[in-house]
Parts: structure tokens; sequence; C-alpha cells
């Protein structure tokens, strides 16, 4: 399949000791010495955690010891999620030099797997964009056209897994920031339903969306991951404690599932991404999945929705940066509440900026019933539109992204139409949804196409399953291979 | 419409300070946000009582003291810290 670095192979390649962990690990190191200043994926290498880590696992092999599936397999995290000891920035002035006292509890989970962290990844500032280009160290470069965006904004990640710089990453999406860049860089990026894997540790954009979720080149890693990292954790109050492995689900039949298709997805989508979406669908059809037309006239407001309110949970969260606990504080100033303006206004991009304002302005006296009140309302109505759905369907399709990824340079020019971007991928996170996206061929472009499987809430197993059965049916057709960073 | 003195106003409560440069720029990104979030004061909602999406109840544990943090470490990461204390100037 081309899927040369995919966790199951690396893991077979480590286990019948035809590389070492070591030598897979400086593999991967050297690949990001070579090729990192072209994608721009890594802000941050890790090499001596990820040597400490590799040797224990050698040690383990050596002592005759079985390993665990993701032992040893070399892997990245997105910037905002915090590894004690290592700088986690966000991609921001705010936080330079902030080195986290605790690990994140998905870093904790897999740490205690051996995992083989390589670095810290790109990511939009704070999360906010869907280009990556708001970060502090200009944007991740697409594997497949270094002359157009990685997406965003886990756009880091996405550089890195699909230009085999790592065998996968975590990231985190708030609306549709994993499975965005997976669609624009041709893998896989899967979103679990807000409350399967903690958020401890993960820094805070707007907290009732943000959802941590595994970057794969298949399928059948993002199961793999998703059942590493989701856990019940005391330390979110969010955490659901509901779990069902997804990986023993794979390979079930789907014969006479019913997968929804609401043509409010299908607005504004541009031709030549509806025809791959279309042949997937046939391929659905081939498996005997039976589709069912909907309509779900809310959609058209989850932009604006997701924007009130996201920016509105941002204005929150990041009043946190006052330059006095952590980060960066300006150098001078002349009271208290100058050093706060200060360090705030120049710690913090352009973007930020605007979201945080934003934010205060529908929080505010005389707009929060006309704004944020009302964009609440409409988020209930979304959630039940979907739940009427899923009494019609057992999953829902609809393209990951309207496009293919476009050329670097846009965000600056136009911040609401880069919103736009992310018309397909917000509503899962209004609804709080599972959601993954999966390759599904490439545009007139060239670029990569992604699908978007959807399901009701905690039905990982089944989502994970049945992009699984599409991915495994599609075979080629539905794969782009890479030429960058590591082959084995 | 998004005036200067609402940016002003909006970037004072939001403890941000902002350029002369700056404010005809931020302003007209205001009004095109704000436009483009006024679709929804359009649309009717037919949830009223909508408070908690996710369908969560509050988690709660004994109030016990639980081992916390080393004061030396949470201090690390401030520009300025004093006695054990985060340290804030009066002017710098």
């Amino acid at each position: 399949m081309g899927k040369y670095g995919t966790i199951a192979r690396l893991h077979e390649l480590l286990t019948t000791r035809q590389i070492s962990c070591a030598e897979l690990a400086k593999k991967y190191l050297d690949a990001i010495e070579t090729d990192n200043g072209r994608l721009n994926a890594y802000v941050k290498a890790t090499p001596e955690t990820a040597l400490a880590a590799a040797e224990k696992v050698d040690a383990k092999i050596a002592a005759g010891r079985p390993i665990a599936p993701l032992e040893g397999i070399p892997m990245t995290l997105k910037d905002n999620i915090s590894t004690a000891g290592i700088e986690t920035t966000c991609c921001s002035k705010i936080l330079k030099g902030y080195v986290p006292i605790y690990d994140a509890t998905v870093w904790s989970l897999l740490k205690r797997q051996n995992a083989v962290l390589l670095g810290k990844t790109n990511m939009d500032e704070f999360a906010m964009g869907s280009t990556c280009e708001t970060s502090r160290f200009g944007g991740a470069k697409n594997p497949h056209d270094t002359g157009r965006v990685a997406g965003g904004s886990s756009g880091g990640v996405a550089a890195a897994v699909g230009g085999n710089l790592a065998a996968y990453g975590l990231g985190s999406d708030t609306g549709g920031s994993i499975r965005q860049p997976a669609s624009f860089c041709g893998i896989v990026g899967f979103k679990p339903t807000y409350g399967a894997v903690s958020r401890y540790g993960l820094v805070a954009f707007a907290s009732s969306f943000d959802q941590i979720g595994p970057i794969t080149q298949s399928v059948e890693d993002a199961a793999l991951v998703y059942d590493a990292i989701s856990a019940y954790d005391e330390m979110d109050s969010t955490s659901s404690g509901r779990k069902e492995p997804a990986l023993p689900s794979l390979g079930n039949d789907i014969r006479g599932k019913k997968i929804g298709i609401a043509r409010e997805y299908f607005d504004g989508v541009r031709e030549d991404v509806n025809g791959a979406i279309r042949k997937a669908l046939d391929v659905f059809r081939s498996l005997g999945a039976e589709t069912v037309e909907l309509s779900m006239p809310s959609l058209k407001y989850s932009l604006p929705v997701y924007y009130i309110l996201a920016c509105a949970e941002a204005s929150s969260n990041l009043g946190r940066y006052d330059g006095i606990r952590y980060g960066y504080q300006t150098a001078h100033y002349t009271d208290r509440n100058d050093m706060v303006c200060k360090t705030r206004s120049e710690g913090f991009g352009a973007e930020v900026k605007r979201r945080i304002l934003l934010g205060t302005y529908v929080l505010s006296a005389g707009y929060y019933d006309a704004y944020y009140k009302k964009a609440q309302n409409l988020r209930g109505t979304i959630v039940r539109a979907f739940e009427n759905a899923f009494q019609k369907c057992d999953l829902m399709l609809a393209p990951t992204v309207p496009m293919t990824a476009f050329a670097s340079g846009r965000t600056a020019k136009d911040p609401v139409e880069t919103y736009l971007t992310d018309i397909c991928t917000v509503p899962v996170n209004i609804a709080g949804l599972p959601g993954i996206s999966v390759p599904c061929g490439t545009g007139a472009d060239g670029m990569p196409v992604g699908l978007q499987l959807i399901g009701p809430k905690f039905s990982e197993a089944a989502v994970l399953n049945a992009a699984n059965r599409y991915e495994l049916a599609a075979r080629e057709s539905s794969f782009k291979a890479v030429k960058a960073g590591v082959s084995l | 419409m998004v005036t200067h003195e609402d940016v002003l106003k909006i970037a004072n409560l939001a403890k941000l300070s902002v350029a002369p440069e700056e404010l005809d720029g931020l302003t007209k990104d205001m009004n095109e946000i704000i436009a483009f979030a006024d679709t929804v004061s359009a649309a009717s909602a037919d949830v009223s009582d909508f408070d908690n999406i996710n369908g969560l109840s509050n988690v709660f544990r004994e109030d016990v003291p639980v081992p916390s943090y080393r004061r030396e470490d949470i201090l690390k990461n401030a520009e300025s810290s004093e006695d054990g204390y985060f340290l804030v100037r009066r002017r710098r």
C-alpha cells in the first residue's frame, strides 16, 4: 500500500529484530535534520528523550521480553500538549521559555508504553487557525507540495506524519484542527467524542470544544493510538470513563449499515473534491452499506456559532497570560495594568488578538444575548439535528474540507475567508461527536482529498471500523505516497 | 457597526493595548467578523433551556489534602520571584 511507516510495520521490524529501536529513532531524527528545513513540521526536536526511551525498549527486546504495539514507535506531540521538562509554547511568543512541570495525561499514558518522542510540532498560535501560518515559527509546509500549507491548526503533526518524519502524532481538534490538516496532507486524522480522551495538560483554547486525538498513516494505527490514550482521568472533570476499545472491532462487516448524506455538507464543495467523495461512496455501497439522504438546515449556522462560542471561551481561557506566573513579560512598564496590557499585546499574535477581541465583544454587556446566548441556543439546535439524523442512519459521510490544500500566505489577507475552510469540520465539535478524516484520492490539482465519517457520541469503534473497511477496499486509489523523510 | 471607540473599549476589557497604527485594520477586521457572526441573530433557535451540550455532570471528590507540585518548581517559570512568592515590580 506504500504505507511503509505504519505502526504495525515498525512494530514488526522491531520484534523481528530487523532494526533496533535506537537505530529506528536515529533514522527519524536524521530525517528530521535533513527534511525539517523544507517542511517546518517540528519546532523542537527532543533527541535525548527519544533515545532514552529507545534504549529501554532495546533492553527489553534483548532480554527476550515482549513489547507492546506502541513501544519504541517514533512519534510526535503538538506543541500545546504539556511535556514535563520540555518547552511547550503553543507556538506563541507569550509562552516562550515555558517548561511544564507536569505531563499531559495523554503523554504520560504513552510514556508508560515507552513511546519515542522525536519532538514537538508546529501549530497555529494557540491552535487558532486553519493553515498553521499563525505560528510564531511560520507555517508547516505540505509534504505533497511545499508551496502549499499543511493545514491547521495541527499542521506540524500532519506534515511530520505525512512527510514520514514520525510514525504518528497527537494533535488537538477544536474546530477541525486534526481532521483538516490530515485531509490536506493525505493521512488519517481522528477526533474522538468530547470526553473520551483526557484534556489534562492540553493548553486550553475553547474548553467545551477541544479534544485530543491521533494523526496517523492508517486507520488501524488511529485505532491503536486511540485505545492507548482513551482512559478515565480524574484530573479532567469532563473525562467520561466510557470506553469501548476500537481495535477489536476492525474487520467487522458494514453490510446493511446506513450512511447518511446531509446535502448541506456539500454546499460550496469544489467539484473535484465532490467527485472524489462520490467515488468513495461507491466503495461504501460495494461493501454493502446503504446511503440515506438527509437534510440538516441548521448546519448553515455552524461556522458563526463555532466562532462566537470558541472565541468567547478563548477570551476567558487566555485571560491567564498576564506575564507574572509563566512565559513572556514585557521589558518596560509604568504600572501593573500597563505590564499586563503590554505583555499581552507584545506576546499574542494578530489572529489570537482578533479572537480575544471578538470573544470579549460577544460576552460584553449589550451583546451577550444577541451573540453568545443566541449561539448557545443554536448549538443546542445543531446537537438535536445530529440526534435526529442518527435516528435515520448509523454514520454520516461528508467531505473533510471543501477544497484541497491551498497556496501558502493566505491567512494574513482575509481572516473570514480562511474561517470558511472549517465549514465541514466544526459541526462535529459543536455536537461533541467523533469524526475521522481518511484519504480518498486526489483533486484536479493532484493534492489529497479527505472524506469525513461522523458517528454518534462514543461510537468510536463503529467510525474507525467503517473507515478501515473503506481504506482497505479503496487501497492505492485512495492514498498518495510522499517522497520525504524515513523510508524503510 | 463597530467603531474605533468600541475596539478600544473591548481591548481595554481584554487587557490588550492597541497601537494607533493598528486601529484601522483591527476595526475593519472586527466589522467583517461581526457581520459574519450576525447571521446568528437572525436565526430562530428551537432550544431555550440550553446549558450543557456535552451531557456532563459535576465531578466531586472528598475535600482532603493531596500532594501537589513543589513551590520552587512552580516558581521556575516566573519572570521573577522572591521568598517563595511571585514578584511583580511596581514599574520597570
